[in-house]
């Protein structure tokens, strides 16, 4: 008798995380395409594409998603460059002051990125930063890179020094023994680290508005004047445009690593015939 | 000497990129920041007044009091919310779908979550038309709760809906790493569930759940995005007050602005300085076997 209840209560509860995780996603997307949804309707009265042709329709729409995503790519792009390396020493070597380091990288994460920016201004403004996208990505690394780094040295730690060692051993460049081994191995690591960056660079409301001077007009910066409006279909439908783009860039993520390792593949394969 | 040796230098020739980038730009601005609170803003002379000011003002204690307020509870709300979640139902979240449906608040900005909770919880919310179904209130303004007031339930709300999947994503691969022997072994010995938690489980989360936790803090008392939808006019919290300060028509208030998120800052390393002292104690205890 007691364990069927104790399974109950698993289930009840498991129930309702599973009601907290996807029910937003559905009431978003209920209400993006809501035509008239009055208080105390359950579900909308009508339904249409309205709040959809009403976002696409904003002037600075396509250009604000171009900016994001430019934007949100480059901040990812430079987490790697950055974050690759810094992850591998931290977990293939044991060095005097590493523990020094490893504090120091976490900075970012504890100091308030909002006093580090408001600190930077004056001197962006001075060196031509501000207002431009370049500064935005600058200051996007704070809140980003710690986490990158983290994520990247448990990778390295989960795979180990031994099979990029053993590819050297062999022969291989460290350029080759990076790309078929490396890469491969730290596929998952790599996926979240590009998920999670380009989430919390696309997050970025106040680090942007502060760089970006209002010059630099990124989807956050046109979301926050809906957030103030009472079209709740529309501010609907432009938050799912938030978490439509990162799905997005992680599935072309995917597909472009996919058919690259069948080109490597059908590559070997040639070779070796 | 050793010094010349590559396998010495290496790791450092690694590291060096992130280190310079990130301590010019936390070094650097944290500095500037500093200077600037402490220099009086049209002839730049060394100053102490803008802090003696700061202090004197009913406006800052109120926004540091609801601050603390709210990353303190949203900090605990969801580590105790996350803990006890992973703890019962751990085998499932292993499971690769569930743990990707934990992933989808992370999708999820935090303005974008603070919108969810208007949508859920405001006077003319989907919560409030279902009390009208249900017969609870038969017009908006019976709605008895609203997410500005009451405490800043929104805010607090908000956080846990954010924050509890980083919790869990945090402390599964603890969990992953217990073994079935252990929890075995405190059972021959007569202990019970809350004995095997205490001593398996809690030696291994600890750690984890205080760097957690410090994290959640740190993020929780110096963002601005959610406090800037759902709060309130007045107290508000500190970076919203810190923002308004700094783009006040003159910059008159710039030093002000800056002077809060510097005592902002101080709280942070002061909690984080402490739970890494008290961290290590016990780790030192664990060591000598006690």
């Amino acid at each position: 008798m007691k364990p069927s209840i104790v399974q109950l209560v698993k289930m009840f509860l498991l129930g309702c995380v599973f009601f907290a995780l996807v029910t937003p996603l559905l009431l978003l997307l209920l209400n993006s395409f809501a035509h008239e949804w009055r208080w105390p309707q359950i579900i909308p009265a009508s339904f249409s594409l309205r709040a959809w042709s009403v976002v696409f329709s904003d002037p600075h729409i396509w250009s604000s998603i171009g900016w994001t995503v430019l934007i949100g790519s480059m901040v990812v792009c430079l987490n790697l460059l950055l974050g690759l390396p810094a992850a591998k020493a931290l977990a293939y070597y044991e060095f005097k002051g590493k523990s020094l380091v490893e504090t120091f990288l976490l900075l970012p994460i504890l100091i308030p990125s909002l006093a580090i920016g408001m600190g930077l201004l004056l001197t962006m403004i001075r060196v031509g930063l501000a207002d431009h996208w370049a500064g935005v990505v600058l200051i996007h690394l704070l809140p980003t890179l710690p986490y990158t780094i983290r994520i990247l040295r448990a990778g390295y730690e989960n795979i180990g020094a031994g099979y990029e060692e053993a590819a050297r051993n062999l022969g291989a460049s460290s350029w080759k023994a990076f790309w078929t081994i490396t890469v491969p191995l730290l596929f998952p690591s790599l996926r979240a680290v590009l998920a999670l960056t380009f989430v919390i660079s696309l997050s970025q409301y106040v680090l942007t508005a502060l760089i970006g001077g209002g010059q630099v007009v990124t989807l956050a910066m046109i979301y926050y004047p809906y957030l103030a409006g009472i079209d709740r279909s529309v501010t609907a439908a432009l938050s799912l445009l938030f978490v439509l783009l990162p799905i997005l860039l992680v599935c072309i993520f995917e597909l472009v690593s996919h058919l690259s390792r069948k080109v490597v593949t059908t590559n070997q394969m040639r070779d070796e015939t | 000497m050793k010094w010349f040796n590559p396998e010495t230098i290496k790791p450092w020739l690694l590291l060096l990129p992130s280190v310079i980038v990130i301590g010019f730009l936390v070094g650097y601005g944290v500095w500037e920041a500093i200077a600037e609170s402490f220099r009086e803003w049209e002839t730049g002379k060394w100053t102490v007044q803008y802090y003696e000011e700061l202090l004197m003002k009913e406006a800052f204690w109120d926004s540091l009091f609801l601050s603390m307020y709210i990353a303190i509870s949203s900090t605990l709300a969801s580590l105790l919310i996350g803990l006890f979640l992973t703890r019962v139902l751990q085998r499932y979240f292993m499971n690769y779908r569930w743990k990707s449906l934990v992933w989808l608040p992370m999708l999820f900005p935090h303005f974008v979550a603070a919108y969810l909770i208007i949508l859920f919880l405001s006077e003319s919310g989907i919560l409030s038309s279902l009390f009208y179904h249900f017969g609870w209130v038969n017009e908006i303004a019976d709605f008895p709760f609203s997410i500005q007031s009451q405490h800043s339930a929104g805010i607090i709300f908000t956080y846990i809906w954010k924050e509890v999947p980083f919790v869990i994503l945090m402390l599964l691969p603890i969990y992953q790493q217990f073994s079935p022997e252990e929890e075995a072994t405190v059972r021959t010995l007569g202990g019970n569930s809350w004995d095997v938690f205490k001593t398996t489980e809690w030696p291994s989360l600890f750690p984890v759940l205080i760097e957690t936790g410090i994290i959640l803090f740190a993020f929780t008392l110096a963002a601005f995005e959610v406090p800037s939808v759902l709060g309130i006019t007045y107290p508000k919290m500190l970076p919203v007050l810190s923002y308004q300060w700094f783009f006040e028509n003159d910059w008159s208030n710039r030093p002000l602005a800056m002077a809060v998120m510097i005592i902002t800052t101080l709280i942070i390393l002061f909690i984080a300085f402490l739970s890494f002292w008290v961290t290590q104690r016990r780790r030192m205890h664990i060591a000598r076997g006690r």
